[in-house]
């Protein structure tokens, strides 16, 4: 039933960098409202979000790719996304589009890449003159290891 | 006085609501008897019961308007059973809205608002009836065709008509007076209640078997040859049959009361212990092995007796199935559908919290079910189906989840439809739309069909509340639907919620949740009390040095000096320490969600919880807590000694 050759994507931005996710992947999108820390937990995890009955963990990308925090603002979003056995939320500076992409038109990651960051990095689409660097969320989820910015 | 006066209304109360849900239920059967010469006496019986008894509890308590309107519809029943009026619709119509007005009245009663208005009802249901005065009472009425009758009479023991002295021999003892009694058999109910059939022959008075009815007897004349209910009544029928002989009734916060004197019953123990181990030395050690049972046996049954009331909190799906009919009923009336109720699996037992939590969720789903599911009669006949829609209500239990299921055989979901409409809401439309993705759309808090049958099945309560609140339960919605065939929904739940009491502490600009369990004592502590040592920092309790741990140090939380601050006494490895907070804000009895991602499993975080505001609530695990600062600070915990 689905179109083998292109698939929809979520598209965000992190600190100026857009990244796509299947939108599969998304359970779906909330605006950021109240994240309890959660003491000791790993360096990039801002806390727990108690989203639609559900209690999720919440990633911080911009802390996740290496860079500084920035506060939340009215385009911050909160990705929920569900791998089928997890449940987890990614803080995004924006998250505002949907975007069909060509299989065709997703490139392997670039050989410089490299390291841990060229795991959670499944490719790179194209779209007009924009960079699109899709992301492998069970990687992601699955390393607690630091990921540099790609 | 008063108090005594209060509970004896809160069991009229209660008791009313009982019969209301027989009347309703009962109501609801009646219809298929409309136009028959005489309906299922089956039926009528237990309405005459109900009637019965409802005015007999209203005189005790002087409500005068349900003790008239109980009274006028037992005489329109009275003069239906008799074959002296034909049942109509109009008929049951004026019933289904005098028990509506009986349920409004018992409901400003206990509300202490001003009375209802019950004389335009009344007068309804008179003009329905022969007039009294034409009907000369029962005893008078010229003796039926056949002399000698056959009659089978259901009597059904219960504790209550045992106290009052009615038991089988008394039964036997009052046919006799009537006919002769020709057989006399126990019957096994579905319950495993014990009810007795008798079959006489005779000629009871109409007056003697009104009074019978409010005694359990059930009598019906075997010639009338009635057909049998329909299914959905047998099988309601055989769960109020369970209720009423098997069950009590039990106020859950009478429960709750129960779960806290289990609780202090808990912390008494330990204090018993505490001071049981300072006389140690002083007891010959064969003598202090029998009180180390004890104890030890003591302890277990505590966690037994607690975890038993927690089952007491079980009650039957019944309980929210039973209200589906009354509600589809309506509905079918208004938009002119046919509909019929299948219920099965409704002595399947779930949380009371989960019953009242998910009445609405499941009355919004039946409402959206009849509403937009169902198709009209003629578009049924059309599409070659029965004109009457199905709606099947299913619960079962599998292992430690309970699933609900609410099917119909309708039309199914118009895919193209809500897709339409979630595109006009500006949702975002998955490439591939599956079940899944029309469930997740119809969920969405944008989401609305505006239809006006949706003026009767919106009511203030879209899917998306009804997704959020299965989800906050802890359990998970499916939906299965198949285009000219039907539409399914799945709600899968816990079998019993992760209910705890706790205690709700702040530390800094954060609260947590500790369970009570776990907690001994809740003291004030004085901050010029605290020593601070090498090792750490102690308190005196009950006259022994404690050492304590600050959750602002464990969990590097910022905080504002304080003078005084309150401090949970906890075991660890069997001896106190204390866990320093800022305050201790309140109690509260909480659902614990697990928070089982690796990502946030974290040692002293038990789980989360939310308290009604949206926001997640950390739950502590004081005794990882305790490990964790011997560990990392070196804290030695100390004995208690006398």
């Amino acid at each position: 039933m689905t179109d083998q050759r292109s698939d929809q994507y979520i598209l965000f931005t992190v600190a100026g960098t857009t990244y796509g996710l299947p939108s599969s992947q998304i359970a779906h999108v909330d605006l950021v409202e109240d994240i309890t820390h959660v003491p000791n937990a790993a360096p990039f995890v801002d806390g727990v979000v108690f989203s639609r009955g559900q209690i999720v963990p919440a990633i911080n990308m911009r802390a996740r790719f290496g860079f500084e925090r920035a506060p939340i603002d009215l385009r911050t979003r909160f990705l929920v996304t569900n791998t089928g056995n997890r449940v987890v939320g990614l803080l995004v500076d924006s998250c505002r589009e949907f975007l069909k992409i060509d299989a065709a038109s997703i490139h392997p990651p670039v050989d410089a890449l490299g390291g841990a960051a060229g795991s959670s990095v499944s490719g790179i689409a194209t779209s007009g003159d924009r960079m699109i660097v899709i992301l492998n969320l069970n990687q992601l989820l699955a390393s607690q290891d630091p990921i540099l910015a790609a | 006085m008063t108090d005594f006066l209060d509970t004896f209304l809160d069991d009229y109360f209660a008791e009313c609501d009982e019969h209301l849900t027989a009347v309703r239920r009962t109501l609801l059967a009646l219809e298929s008897s409309i136009g028959r010469s005489r309906p299922d006496p089956t039926i009528t019986e237990e309405l005459f019961r109900a009637f019965h008894s409802l005015k007999g509890i209203a005189g005790m308590v002087e409500h005068r308007e349900i003790e008239m309107l109980a009274h006028e519809m037992e005489t329109y029943l009275r003069a239906v059973r008799e074959g002296e009026v034909r049942l109509t619709t109009a008929g049951v119509d004026r019933l289904m809205d005098a028990a509506r007005l009986l349920e409004h009245s018992i409901a400003a009663r206990r509300q202490g608002e001003q009375p209802i208005d019950i004389e335009p009802a009344l007068a309804e249901l008179r003009q329905i009836s022969p007039d009294e005065e034409d009907s000369p009472p029962s005893s008078a009425l010229p003796a039926p065709d056949s002399p000698a009758a056959s009659w089978q009479c259901l009597f059904t023991p219960s504790p209550e008509l045992i106290a009052r002295g009615i038991n089988v021999d008394v039964v036997r003892a009052r046919l006799r007076e009537q006919g002769d009694i020709i057989s006399a058999l126990p019957v096994v109910g579905d319950g495993g209640a014990i009810a007795f059939r008798f079959v006489f022959e005779g000629n009871p008075e109409i007056a003697e078997r009104d009074a019978w009815v409010a005694d359990g007897m059930v009598c019906s004349k075997i010639d009338d040859a009635a057909p049998v209910a329909v299914s959905t009544v047998v099988g309601e029928r055989s769960a109020a049959t369970l209720s009423s002989a098997n069950h009590v009734r039990v106020d859950l916060a009478r429960l709750d009361d129960l779960m806290r004197m289990i609780g202090d019953l808990v912390i008494r123990r330990a204090r018993l212990g505490d001071a049981i181990a300072r006389v140690e030395s002083l007891v010959p050690s064969t003598d202090w092995r029998g009180i180390q049972e004890n104890m030890s046996a003591l302890e277990r049954q505590l966690r037994e007796l607690r975890e038993g009331v927690m089952r007491v909190r079980l009650v039957p799906v019944a309980e929210m199935f039973r209200r589906v009919p009354f509600v589809v009923r309506d509905l079918a009336r208004e938009t002119g559908k046919r509909v019929t109720v299948d219920v099965s699996g409704e002595a399947t037992e779930i949380d009371k919290f989960l019953v009242e939590r998910m009445l609405d969720p499941v009355l919004h789903v039946v409402r959206n079910a009849v509403s937009h599911g169902l198709e009209g009669v003629d578009e049924r006949i059309a599409a070659g189906k029965s004109p009457e829609g199905t709606l099947t209500l299913t619960a079962a239990a599998a292992g430690e989840m309970v699933t609900i299921q609410i099917a119909d055989d309708g039309r199914g979901i118009d895919t193209a439809r809500v897709i339409a409409r979630a595109r006009v809401a500006g949702l975002a439309i998955p490439a591939h739309v599956d079940e899944a993705a029309i469930l997740e759309l119809i969920s969405s808090p944008g989401f609305s069909t505006r239809d006006a049958s949706d003026r009767v099945s919106g009511r203030g309560f879209g899917m998306a509340v009804v997704r959020t609140r299965v989800q906050e339960l802890g359990g998970a919605i499916s939906l299965a639907s198949t285009p000219g065939q039907g539409t399914r929904f799945t709600f899968d739940l816990p079998l019993t919620l992760a209910i705890t009491d706790a205690l709700i502490a702040r530390v800094g600009g954060e609260t947590f949740a500790v369970p009570q369990a776990s907690v001994r004592e809740v003291i004030e502590i004085n901050t010029g009390g605290i020593h601070a040592l090498e090792t750490g920092e102690l308190i005196q309790y009950r006259g022994a040095p404690v050492p304590i741990v600050r959750l602002s140090d464990a969990l590097a939380i910022p905080v504002r000096p304080a003078t005084r601050l309150h401090a949970f006494i906890v075991n660890a490895a069997g001896a106190p320490i204390a866990l320093v907070v800022d305050r201790v804000v309140g109690q509260r009895e909480i659902v614990v969600r697990t928070t089982s991602d690796p990502l946030i499993r974290v040692d002293g975080i038990a789980g989360a919880t939310d308290l009604g505001d949206g926001r997640a609530v950390l739950i502590l695990d004081v005794a990882a807590l305790a490990r964790q600062a011997r560990r990392t600070r070196g804290i030695v915990p100390v004995r208690e000694t006398a």
